[in-house]
Protein backbone atom coordinates (compact mmCIF):
# COMPACT_ATOMS: atom_id res chain seq x y z
CA UNK A 1 0.00 0.00 0.00
CA UNK A 2 0.95 3.24 -0.72
CA UNK A 3 1.97 5.96 1.92
CA UNK A 4 0.50 8.89 1.54
CA UNK A 5 3.17 11.28 1.22
CA UNK A 6 3.50 14.97 -0.15
CA UNK A 7 1.58 18.59 -0.15
CA UNK A 8 -1.96 16.35 -1.05
CA UNK A 9 -1.25 14.01 1.76
CA UNK A 10 -1.08 16.58 4.48
CA UNK A 11 -3.61 18.58 3.26
CA UNK A 12 -6.18 15.37 3.26
CA UNK A 13 -4.49 14.48 7.03
CA UNK A 14 -6.19 17.87 8.08
CA UNK A 15 -8.99 17.24 6.39
CA UNK A 16 -9.71 14.07 8.15
CA UNK A 17 -9.20 15.65 11.35
CA UNK A 18 -11.21 18.39 11.46
CA UNK A 19 -14.11 16.35 10.29
CA UNK A 20 -13.36 13.84 13.54
CA UNK A 21 -13.50 16.69 15.61
CA UNK A 22 -16.39 18.00 14.35
CA UNK A 23 -18.10 14.70 14.89
CA UNK A 24 -17.03 14.69 18.13
CA UNK A 25 -18.04 17.75 18.85
CA UNK A 26 -21.48 16.80 17.87
CA UNK A 27 -21.42 14.31 19.86
CA UNK A 28 -20.35 15.56 22.58
CA UNK A 29 -23.11 18.66 22.54
CA UNK A 30 -25.67 15.70 21.76
CA UNK A 31 -24.72 13.96 24.88
CA UNK A 32 -24.67 17.38 26.97
CA UNK A 33 -28.23 17.68 25.22
CA UNK A 34 -29.50 14.62 26.67
CA UNK A 35 -28.01 15.05 30.00
CA UNK A 36 -29.79 18.47 30.25
CA UNK A 37 -33.08 16.73 29.45
CA UNK A 38 -32.64 14.03 31.61
CA UNK A 39 -31.81 15.95 34.53
CA UNK A 40 -34.76 18.23 32.90
CA UNK A 41 -36.92 14.90 33.26
CA UNK A 42 -35.06 13.83 36.95
CA UNK A 43 -35.99 17.48 38.00
CA UNK A 44 -39.61 17.15 37.01
CA UNK A 45 -39.88 13.69 38.47
CA UNK A 46 -38.24 14.68 41.58
CA UNK A 47 -41.07 17.43 42.10
CA UNK A 48 -43.47 15.07 41.44
CA UNK A 49 -41.85 12.76 43.80
CA UNK A 50 -41.63 15.35 46.38
CA UNK A 51 -45.15 16.58 46.04
CA UNK A 52 -46.87 13.18 45.94
CA UNK A 53 -44.65 11.96 48.98
CA UNK A 54 -44.72 15.21 50.78
CA UNK A 55 -46.66 14.12 53.90
CA UNK A 56 -44.02 11.05 54.00
CA UNK A 57 -41.06 13.63 53.67
CA UNK A 58 -42.22 15.07 56.34
CA UNK A 59 -43.08 12.13 59.02
CA UNK A 60 -40.32 9.73 58.05
CA UNK A 61 -36.31 11.00 58.69
CA UNK A 62 -34.70 7.67 56.75
CA UNK A 63 -37.47 8.91 53.97
CA UNK A 64 -36.34 12.68 54.65
CA UNK A 65 -32.50 11.85 54.40
CA UNK A 66 -32.37 9.78 51.02
CA UNK A 67 -34.66 12.95 49.42
CA UNK A 68 -32.19 15.22 50.50
CA UNK A 69 -29.48 13.25 49.20
CA UNK A 70 -31.18 13.23 45.64
CA UNK A 71 -32.11 16.27 45.68
CA UNK A 72 -28.30 17.33 46.79
CA UNK A 73 -27.24 15.30 43.45
CA UNK A 74 -28.70 17.66 41.37
CA UNK A 75 -27.95 20.81 42.88
CA UNK A 76 -31.03 21.51 44.73
CA UNK A 77 -31.19 22.75 48.11
CA UNK A 78 -34.90 22.12 49.33
CA UNK A 79 -34.25 24.04 52.04
CA UNK A 80 -32.75 27.23 51.09
CA UNK A 81 -35.25 27.31 48.60
CA UNK A 82 -38.01 29.65 49.99
CA UNK A 83 -39.36 30.90 47.01
CA UNK A 84 -40.98 28.59 43.73
CA UNK A 85 -41.55 25.63 43.72
CA UNK A 86 -40.06 24.21 46.83
CA UNK A 87 -41.43 26.38 49.47
CA UNK A 88 -45.07 24.54 49.02
CA UNK A 89 -43.39 21.80 50.37
CA UNK A 90 -42.41 23.39 53.47
CA UNK A 91 -39.42 21.34 53.98
CA UNK A 92 -37.46 24.60 54.51
CA UNK A 93 -40.15 25.72 57.17
CA UNK A 94 -39.21 22.60 59.00
CA UNK A 95 -36.04 23.34 59.05
CA UNK A 96 -36.44 26.39 60.12
CA UNK A 97 -38.00 25.40 63.10
CA UNK A 98 -35.74 23.02 63.67
CA UNK A 99 -33.15 25.54 64.04
CA UNK A 100 -34.93 27.47 65.86
CA UNK A 101 -35.83 24.94 68.60
CA UNK A 102 -31.75 23.89 68.84
CA UNK A 103 -30.97 27.27 69.36
CA UNK A 104 -33.24 27.31 72.49
CA UNK A 105 -32.48 24.25 73.70
CA UNK A 106 -28.55 25.07 73.12
CA UNK A 107 -29.56 28.42 75.32
CA UNK A 108 -31.30 26.78 78.44
CA UNK A 109 -28.09 24.49 78.45
CA UNK A 110 -25.62 26.70 78.52
CA UNK A 111 -25.74 27.79 82.11
CA UNK A 112 -24.39 24.04 83.10
CA UNK A 113 -22.43 23.12 80.00
CA UNK A 114 -20.62 26.41 78.65
CA UNK A 115 -22.60 26.51 75.18
CA UNK A 116 -21.57 22.75 74.18
CA UNK A 117 -23.84 19.81 73.92
CA UNK A 118 -23.98 16.24 72.38
CA UNK A 119 -26.40 15.57 69.52
CA UNK A 120 -27.86 13.04 71.36
CA UNK A 121 -28.44 15.10 74.86
CA UNK A 122 -29.44 18.29 71.93
CA UNK A 123 -31.92 15.32 70.39
CA UNK A 124 -33.60 14.48 73.71
CA UNK A 125 -34.20 18.01 74.85
CA UNK A 126 -35.38 18.90 71.80
CA UNK A 127 -37.97 16.09 70.93
CA UNK A 128 -39.06 16.73 74.82
CA UNK A 129 -39.66 20.52 74.18
CA UNK A 130 -41.61 19.73 70.81
CA UNK A 131 -44.45 18.26 72.86
CA UNK A 132 -46.43 15.25 72.39
CA UNK A 133 -48.85 16.98 70.15
CA UNK A 134 -45.80 16.83 67.32
CA UNK A 135 -44.63 13.58 68.45
CA UNK A 136 -45.91 12.32 64.58
CA UNK A 137 -42.86 13.59 63.26
CA UNK A 138 -39.70 12.20 64.50
CA UNK A 139 -36.18 13.71 64.46
CA UNK A 140 -33.12 12.41 63.74
CA UNK A 141 -30.10 12.99 63.96
CA UNK A 142 -29.40 14.15 60.42
CA UNK A 143 -32.11 16.58 60.61
CA UNK A 144 -30.60 18.17 63.67
CA UNK A 145 -27.54 18.30 61.58
CA UNK A 146 -28.78 19.95 58.69
CA UNK A 147 -30.49 22.41 60.31
CA UNK A 148 -27.65 23.19 62.81
CA UNK A 149 -25.33 23.91 59.88
CA UNK A 150 -28.09 26.64 58.53
CA UNK A 151 -27.42 28.50 61.56
CA UNK A 152 -23.75 29.21 60.36
CA UNK A 153 -25.32 32.04 58.35
CA UNK A 154 -25.21 33.97 62.02
CA UNK A 155 -21.59 34.00 62.18
CA UNK A 156 -19.04 31.78 64.40
CA UNK A 157 -21.55 31.16 67.15
CA UNK A 158 -22.68 27.59 65.74
CA UNK A 159 -20.49 25.29 64.93
CA UNK A 160 -21.53 21.40 64.24
CA UNK A 161 -17.98 20.05 65.88
CA UNK A 162 -17.86 15.61 64.55
CA UNK A 163 -16.52 13.48 67.01
CA UNK A 164 -16.24 10.89 64.93
CA UNK A 165 -18.38 7.42 64.46
CA UNK A 166 -21.48 8.77 63.66
CA UNK A 167 -20.88 11.21 66.95
CA UNK A 168 -21.39 15.14 67.14
CA UNK A 169 -20.95 18.24 69.53
CA UNK A 170 -22.95 21.12 68.51
CA UNK A 171 -21.36 24.66 69.98
CA UNK A 172 -23.21 27.32 70.41
CA UNK A 173 -21.03 30.20 71.98
CA UNK A 174 -18.63 32.18 69.77
CA UNK A 175 -15.14 31.10 69.68
CA UNK A 176 -13.50 28.46 67.55
CA UNK A 177 -12.37 24.85 68.20
CA UNK A 178 -9.30 23.82 66.58
CA UNK A 179 -9.00 20.08 65.73
CA UNK A 180 -6.75 19.91 69.15
CA UNK A 181 -10.00 20.97 71.35
CA UNK A 182 -12.24 18.44 69.03
CA UNK A 183 -9.54 16.11 69.77
CA UNK A 184 -9.64 16.73 73.69
CA UNK A 185 -12.96 16.43 73.68
CA UNK A 186 -13.35 12.97 72.31
CA UNK A 187 -10.67 11.52 74.78
CA UNK A 188 -12.79 13.09 77.88
CA UNK A 189 -15.66 11.01 76.10
CA UNK A 190 -14.02 7.98 76.93
CA UNK A 191 -12.61 9.04 80.30
CA UNK A 192 -16.28 9.46 82.09
CA UNK A 193 -15.97 13.27 81.22
CA UNK A 194 -12.44 14.37 82.15
CA UNK A 195 -8.26 14.48 81.34
CA UNK A 196 -5.23 15.51 82.61
CA UNK A 197 -2.47 16.91 81.01
CA UNK A 198 -0.33 13.91 81.65
CA UNK A 199 -3.04 11.59 80.59
CA UNK A 200 -3.40 13.35 77.05
CA UNK A 201 0.19 13.31 76.58
CA UNK A 202 0.17 9.65 76.91
CA UNK A 203 -2.44 8.45 74.87
CA UNK A 204 -2.35 11.38 71.62
CA UNK A 205 1.99 11.26 72.19
CA UNK A 206 1.35 15.66 72.72
CA UNK A 207 4.45 17.68 73.75
CA UNK A 208 3.11 18.72 77.07
CA UNK A 209 3.22 22.68 75.92
CA UNK A 210 0.55 22.19 73.22
CA UNK A 211 -1.72 20.04 75.53
CA UNK A 212 -1.71 22.54 78.27
CA UNK A 213 -2.77 25.41 75.76
CA UNK A 214 -5.26 23.54 74.78
CA UNK A 215 -6.95 22.79 77.57
CA UNK A 216 -6.42 26.27 79.13
CA UNK A 217 -7.99 27.71 75.93
CA UNK A 218 -11.30 25.37 76.82
CA UNK A 219 -11.10 26.50 80.67
CA UNK A 220 -10.94 30.01 79.23
CA UNK A 221 -13.61 29.23 76.92
CA UNK A 222 -16.07 27.89 79.97
CA UNK A 223 -16.13 24.70 78.53
CA UNK A 224 -13.69 22.96 80.80
CA UNK A 225 -13.68 22.84 84.76
CA UNK A 226 -10.74 22.64 87.19
CA UNK A 227 -9.96 19.56 89.57
CA UNK A 228 -7.40 20.10 92.04
CA UNK A 229 -8.12 17.92 94.40
CA UNK A 230 -7.07 14.89 92.64
CA UNK A 231 -4.05 13.18 94.07
CA UNK A 232 -2.05 13.05 90.90
CA UNK A 233 -2.85 16.04 89.33
CA UNK A 234 -5.14 19.13 87.99
CA UNK A 235 -7.90 17.39 86.05
CA UNK A 236 -10.33 19.09 83.40
CA UNK A 237 -13.39 18.02 83.47
CA UNK A 238 -16.26 19.10 80.61
CA UNK A 239 -19.54 19.14 82.18
CA UNK A 240 -21.00 19.15 78.27
CA UNK A 241 -19.98 15.23 78.55
CA UNK A 242 -20.96 14.47 82.27
CA UNK A 243 -23.74 11.88 82.51
CA UNK A 244 -25.47 13.53 85.49
CA UNK A 245 -25.42 17.01 83.89
CA UNK A 246 -26.86 15.75 80.50
CA UNK A 247 -29.44 13.93 82.90
CA UNK A 248 -30.53 16.83 84.86
CA UNK A 249 -33.28 19.07 83.75
CA UNK A 250 -32.00 22.07 85.42
CA UNK B 1 -28.47 15.97 112.54
CA UNK B 2 -32.07 14.55 111.33
CA UNK B 3 -31.74 11.87 108.84
CA UNK B 4 -33.73 13.25 105.49
CA UNK B 5 -33.40 12.55 101.75
CA UNK B 6 -31.47 15.52 100.43
CA UNK B 7 -32.47 16.07 96.42
CA UNK B 8 -28.63 16.43 95.21
CA UNK B 9 -28.37 18.24 92.48
CA UNK B 10 -25.65 16.70 89.67
CA UNK B 11 -22.66 18.73 90.81
CA UNK B 12 -22.49 17.37 93.82
CA UNK B 13 -20.83 14.47 92.63
CA UNK B 14 -18.69 16.73 90.06
CA UNK B 15 -15.15 16.74 91.49
CA UNK B 16 -14.28 20.44 90.30
CA UNK B 17 -17.16 21.79 92.31
CA UNK B 18 -14.81 21.99 95.37
CA UNK B 19 -12.36 23.72 93.48
CA UNK B 20 -12.92 27.14 93.20
CA UNK B 21 -12.95 27.61 89.59
CA UNK B 22 -10.95 30.79 87.70
CA UNK B 23 -12.73 31.67 84.71
CA UNK B 24 -15.44 34.46 85.96
CA UNK B 25 -18.35 32.87 84.24
CA UNK B 26 -17.61 29.56 84.89
CA UNK B 27 -17.26 30.51 89.03
CA UNK B 28 -20.21 32.42 89.15
CA UNK B 29 -21.95 29.19 87.93
CA UNK B 30 -20.42 27.48 90.64
CA UNK B 31 -20.98 29.82 93.25
CA UNK B 32 -25.09 30.48 92.12
CA UNK B 33 -25.27 26.41 92.59
CA UNK B 34 -23.70 26.04 95.93
CA UNK B 35 -25.77 29.40 97.37
CA UNK B 36 -28.55 27.28 96.23
CA UNK B 37 -27.50 23.33 97.77
CA UNK B 38 -26.54 25.56 101.15
CA UNK B 39 -29.88 26.78 101.37
CA UNK B 40 -31.81 23.77 100.03
CA UNK B 41 -29.61 21.78 102.24
CA UNK B 42 -30.42 23.71 105.70
CA UNK B 43 -34.05 23.83 104.72
CA UNK B 44 -34.52 20.45 104.65
CA UNK B 45 -32.13 19.55 107.80
CA UNK B 46 -33.08 22.39 109.31
CA UNK B 47 -29.67 23.44 109.94
CA UNK B 48 -29.86 27.12 111.33
CA UNK B 49 -26.27 27.16 112.00
CA UNK B 50 -23.05 26.47 110.21
CA UNK B 51 -19.69 26.39 112.35
CA UNK B 52 -17.40 26.61 109.03
CA UNK B 53 -14.70 25.05 111.40
CA UNK B 54 -16.84 22.08 111.70
CA UNK B 55 -17.48 21.29 107.77
CA UNK B 56 -15.52 18.15 107.86
CA UNK B 57 -18.08 16.22 109.04
CA UNK B 58 -20.77 17.68 106.98
CA UNK B 59 -21.76 15.90 103.93
CA UNK B 60 -22.73 19.24 102.60
CA UNK B 61 -19.24 20.36 102.40
CA UNK B 62 -17.59 16.73 102.42
CA UNK B 63 -18.62 14.38 99.64
CA UNK B 64 -16.61 11.53 100.64
CA UNK B 65 -17.88 9.29 97.70
CA UNK B 66 -15.87 11.06 95.54
CA UNK B 67 -13.37 12.19 98.49
CA UNK B 68 -13.52 16.14 97.92
CA UNK B 69 -14.10 18.85 100.26
CA UNK B 70 -15.01 22.69 99.88
CA UNK B 71 -12.04 24.53 101.79
CA UNK B 72 -13.27 26.86 104.74
CA UNK B 73 -12.16 30.17 103.16
CA UNK B 74 -13.69 29.31 99.67
CA UNK B 75 -17.37 28.13 102.39
CA UNK B 76 -16.77 31.88 104.04
CA UNK B 77 -16.83 33.64 100.59
CA UNK B 78 -20.11 31.67 99.81
CA UNK B 79 -21.50 32.65 102.74
CA UNK B 80 -20.22 36.28 102.11
CA UNK B 81 -22.30 36.07 99.16
CA UNK B 82 -25.34 34.64 100.64
CA UNK B 83 -25.03 37.27 103.32
CA UNK B 84 -25.47 40.19 100.37
CA UNK B 85 -28.94 38.78 99.92
CA UNK B 86 -29.99 38.20 103.65
CA UNK B 87 -29.70 34.76 103.84
CA UNK B 88 -26.89 34.51 106.07
CA UNK B 89 -24.83 36.03 109.02
CA UNK B 90 -21.90 35.60 110.52
CA UNK B 91 -22.13 35.40 114.93
CA UNK B 92 -18.60 35.57 115.62
CA UNK B 93 -16.41 38.34 114.34
CA UNK B 94 -13.88 35.53 113.05
CA UNK B 95 -16.76 34.66 110.65
CA UNK B 96 -16.73 30.55 111.56
CA UNK B 97 -19.94 30.74 112.66
CA UNK B 98 -23.24 31.65 110.88
CA UNK B 99 -26.71 31.76 110.88
CA UNK B 100 -28.58 30.65 108.07
CA UNK B 101 -31.67 31.79 106.58
CA UNK B 102 -33.36 30.37 103.76
CA UNK B 103 -36.13 32.42 104.28
CA UNK B 104 -34.63 35.77 104.86
CA UNK B 105 -35.80 37.93 108.68
CA UNK B 106 -37.98 39.68 106.64
CA UNK B 107 -40.13 36.69 104.78
CA UNK B 108 -39.66 35.13 108.73
CA UNK B 109 -40.88 37.86 110.17
CA UNK B 110 -44.29 37.88 107.76
CA UNK B 111 -44.69 33.99 107.98
CA UNK B 112 -44.82 33.87 111.79
CA UNK B 113 -47.37 37.10 111.90
CA UNK B 114 -49.70 35.49 109.32
CA UNK B 115 -49.41 32.81 112.00
CA UNK B 116 -50.41 34.23 114.67
CA UNK B 117 -53.25 36.51 112.66
CA UNK B 118 -54.74 32.82 111.46
CA UNK B 119 -55.10 31.92 115.08
CA UNK B 120 -56.06 35.14 116.38
CA UNK B 121 -53.24 35.29 119.06
CA UNK B 122 -52.80 38.95 118.88
CA UNK B 123 -52.63 40.75 122.23
CA UNK B 124 -51.64 37.41 124.11
CA UNK B 125 -48.01 36.95 125.26
CA UNK B 126 -46.98 33.37 123.18
CA UNK B 127 -43.82 31.88 124.34
CA UNK B 128 -40.04 31.34 122.34
CA UNK B 129 -40.81 27.55 123.32
CA UNK B 130 -44.78 27.87 122.69
CA UNK B 131 -44.23 29.28 119.56
CA UNK B 132 -41.10 26.80 117.69
CA UNK B 133 -42.11 23.92 119.95
CA UNK B 134 -45.96 23.78 120.73
CA UNK B 135 -48.54 21.67 119.60
CA UNK B 136 -50.36 24.40 117.42
CA UNK B 137 -47.12 25.11 115.36
CA UNK B 138 -46.09 21.50 114.31
CA UNK B 139 -47.40 22.04 111.09
CA UNK B 140 -45.45 25.24 110.42
CA UNK B 141 -42.43 25.89 108.59
CA UNK B 142 -40.84 27.72 111.72
CA UNK B 143 -41.21 24.82 114.05
CA UNK B 144 -38.08 23.69 115.93
CA UNK B 145 -36.38 26.86 114.79
CA UNK B 146 -33.13 27.99 116.39
CA UNK B 147 -34.24 30.31 118.99
CA UNK B 148 -31.50 32.85 118.12
CA UNK B 149 -33.01 33.27 114.87
CA UNK B 150 -36.54 33.28 116.31
CA UNK B 151 -35.65 36.18 118.22
CA UNK B 152 -34.32 38.39 115.25
CA UNK B 153 -37.00 37.50 113.51
CA UNK B 154 -39.09 38.66 116.28
CA UNK B 155 -36.70 41.91 116.39
CA UNK B 156 -38.33 42.56 112.95
CA UNK B 157 -41.61 43.05 113.54
CA UNK B 158 -40.73 44.66 116.78
CA UNK B 159 -39.33 47.15 114.43
CA UNK B 160 -42.87 47.32 112.67
CA UNK B 161 -44.58 47.19 115.75
CA UNK B 162 -46.08 44.50 115.19
CA UNK B 163 -44.96 42.43 118.34
CA UNK B 164 -43.28 43.11 122.16
CA UNK B 165 -40.33 41.20 122.61
CA UNK B 166 -40.35 40.28 126.52
CA UNK B 167 -36.46 38.30 127.49
CA UNK B 168 -36.87 38.39 131.38
CA UNK B 169 -35.29 35.56 133.19
CA UNK B 170 -38.64 34.10 133.84
CA UNK B 171 -40.60 34.64 131.22
CA UNK B 172 -38.85 34.90 127.31
CA UNK B 173 -41.96 35.51 124.57
CA UNK B 174 -43.83 38.19 122.38
CA UNK B 175 -46.66 39.76 122.53
CA UNK B 176 -48.49 40.09 119.24
CA UNK B 177 -50.05 43.37 118.08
Amino acid sequence: MRRGIGVGAIKKEKLHQEKYRGKGNQIQENQLEQMSKQMEVFKTNLEDFATKHKNEIRKNPEFRKQFQEMCSSIGVDPLSSGKGFWSILGIGDFYYELAVQIVEVCLATTAKNGGLISLDELRTKLIKARGQSKSHQEISKDDLIRAAKKLRIFGSGFNVIPMGKDRYMVQSVPGELSMDHSIILQQAEKNTAHVSISYICKELNWENERCQKALEHMVDQGLAWIDSQDPQEIQYYFPSLYTACINSNA
Amino acid sequence: MPEVEIDWPWQYNFPPFYTLQQHPETRSKQVAAWKSLILNYCEKTKNYTIDVRDTNQCPLFNNSTINRKLEPDIIISILGELQRTGNAAPVDKAKNRWEIYWHTLEEWATIVYDFINERGMQNTVVTLYELTQGEDSIDTTFYGMNQDVLIKVLRVLEGDRKCELILEDDIQGAKFF
